[in-house]
């Protein structure tokens, strides 16, 4: 699985979302269901599948489908 | 006036809320004289909360001038609130400016709205001063009635038990229209305190601008899993002074790590516990025991009672025992409410309170709950009532269920396998549960003995 698949898997069983949704438009103030518990079960998901542990300060930047990814990126060296 | 909040400095800020915008007690006094103008006392109005000033105006003159409101969540869905407005038939609704939706409006101020609905008056009991329902997520309509006194004493007894005063910043991030929310805003303002009241995600940057101001915070098991993986033990929190929980079981593990940390930063880990039907809080556990007694409830709150009824009925204060635990004091609610027709009923608990819980006290006078004799689970701080998702899920999909599980995790047994992948996400919608906490297993039939309880393991 690439690394975008893993993602892409993350959000849509996180959210309960198709993956034909996971845009610039998939924003946590967009989305019903992103809460502090969806963001959390996110972020232990994420860390779990690319064996990371992530600073508490880029937990609290990751409020979108986009940012999780540019910040998994230029910090994490993760590339999709 | 309710909480004497008219006895405060009026120059002192009550509460700051997410806009950066503030207001005094003196702003909370002259509100409730403006908002008496527009509807008589004793109506029924549906207060839809969210954590921000509007709608504790709506709270504190709704409560000073005798209007009962029933508080839910502004974000309430929407097949559970018809049931509710269709049932209780209320005469007014205050409600944040987005959710008017063509609604006539009367009087509007801080992005909320006084809608007349043009229901009939409804018939009250005198005494009867709020309405809560038992679980904000189950979908239940089930009510609790409260009194005027069981607001001014659960509001007295937390200020007590945490000596609060006017030079507190309380956090008051829990919902409004969840008990304990409630209660943390009731007791600051009697305290004369300051109250910083947020909507925000505790994943979200400005949440965490604001623990810094606060002296204390409020939250549930949940809350703090969230606090320790943001490592908040290693963060300069020099304002803080006390940690409070209630709303459930914290796992060992965690207790003994905000005890520790407590300890080791001079501040103050207090353990309370509490129930919708007795206005909240009923116990709690002195900060200088955390370390010795860990998990436990501790003794109850200034102001109450508890006692123990035993598989004999033998009811006891002291000494160790174990059964059903009991409590008594003057915020013991007035009983329930499942239709309208009820808000005319009057005490029915006298100043008592089965919990439901089943409790061990040890030689020190300390409780332990050690199980729940109640059909419902804590997960989240959410209340999960199982006859309730077992009624959802009949009526939604007309097949047979059960439901059981434990404080981690909601477990449905359905026999029909092609709800495997759509109920936990019908739970979710209806009850707000992360559907990653639902289980659903599928077994050949629901086995029930001969008086009809479940047997399946």
């Amino acid at each position: 699985m690439t690394n975008l698949e893993k993602l892409n898997q993350i959000f849509c069983e996180v959210y309960s979302v198709e993956e034909s949704v996971l845009n610039e438009n998939f924003v946590n103030t967009n989305v019903d269901t992103w809460d502090s518990i969806h963001q959390l079960s996110m972020v232990a998901a994420i860390e779990e599948a690319f064996d990371l542990m992530m600073d508490a300060e880029d937990i609290l930047e990751m409020t979108s489908y986009e940012n999780v990814k540019q910040l998994l990126t230029s910090k994490y060296e993760i590339s999709f | 006036m309710f909480l004497e909040l008219d006895r405060k400095e009026r120059q002192r800020t009550a509460a700051i809320d997410d806009s950066g915008r503030s207001i005094t007690y003196g702003d909370i006094c002259d509100f409730s004289l403006v908002f008496a103008k527009f509807l008589p006392q004793r109506s029924l109005i549906f207060l839809l909360a969210e954590n921000r000033i509007g709608s504790l105006l709506g709270y504190t003159a709704a409560l000073s001038n005798r209007i009962v409101p029933l508080i839910i969540s502004a974000a309430t869905e929407e097949g559970l609130y018809n049931h509710l407005y269709e049932l209780y038939k209320p005469e007014y609704l205050w409600l944040p400016n987005s959710k008017v939706e063509g609604k006539e409006v009367i009087f509007s101020a801080w992005e909320y709205c006084l809608v007349k609905t043009g229901n009939k008056p409804t018939p009250m009991y005198d005494e009867l001063s709020l309405l809560l329902p038992t679980s904000g997520s189950t979908g239940s309509p089930k009510l609790v009635r409260h009194c005027y006194r069981n607001i001014e004493a659960n509001a007295d007894n937390v200020r007590r038990l945490f000596k609060l005063d006017g030079s507190e910043k309380a956090m008051a991030i829990l919902p409004m229209h969840y008990t304990m929310g409630l209660s943390v805003i009731a007791s600051h303002l009697l305290a004369g305190a300051t109250l910083l009241l947020s909507g925000r995600s505790l994943l979200d940057k400005g949440f965490w601008a604001l623990l810094k101001e606060a002296t204390s915070f409020t939250g549930v098991p949940y809350s703090f899993e969230i606090l320790t993986k943001m490592r908040f033990t290693r963060m300069d929190l020099p304002n803080l002074k006390v940690i409070t929980q209630g709303g459930g079981k914290l796992t060992e593990a965690m207790w003994r790590s905000l005890a520790q940390y407590a300890k080791d930063n001079g501040k103050q880990f207090i353990a309370t516990y509490g129930q919708s039907e007795c206005t909240a809080r009923m116990a709690y556990l002195p900060a200088e025991m955390a370390m010795d007694k860990v998990c436990s409830i501790g003794i109850a709150e200034p102001g109450g009672q508890l006692s123990i009824v035993d598989d004999n009925g033998n009811e006891t204060f002291e000494r160790e025992a174990q059964g059903e635990m009991v409590y008594r004091g003057e915020n013991v609610t007035l009983g329930y409410a499942t239709c309208r027709e009820d808000l005319l009923k009057g005490d029915e608990n006298h100043g008592v309170m089965h919990t439901g819980d089943l409790a061990r006290r040890d030689a020190d006078g300390c409780y332990f709950i050690i199980g729940r004799l109640k059909r419902f689970l804590k997960i989240y701080g959410l209340r999960i009532g199982l006859d309730e998702v077992e009624r959802m899920i009949k009526t939604e999909y007309k097949t047979d269920c059960y439901c059981k599980g434990d404080d981690e995790k909601l477990i449905v047994l359905v026999t029909d396998a092609k709800l495997q992948d759509v109920l936990p996400s019908f739970i979710e919608e209806k009850t707000h549960l992360f559907h990653q906490r639902v289980e659903v297993k599928v077994v050949k039939e629901i086995l029930r003995n001969e008086a009809g309880k479940v047997i399946n393991q």
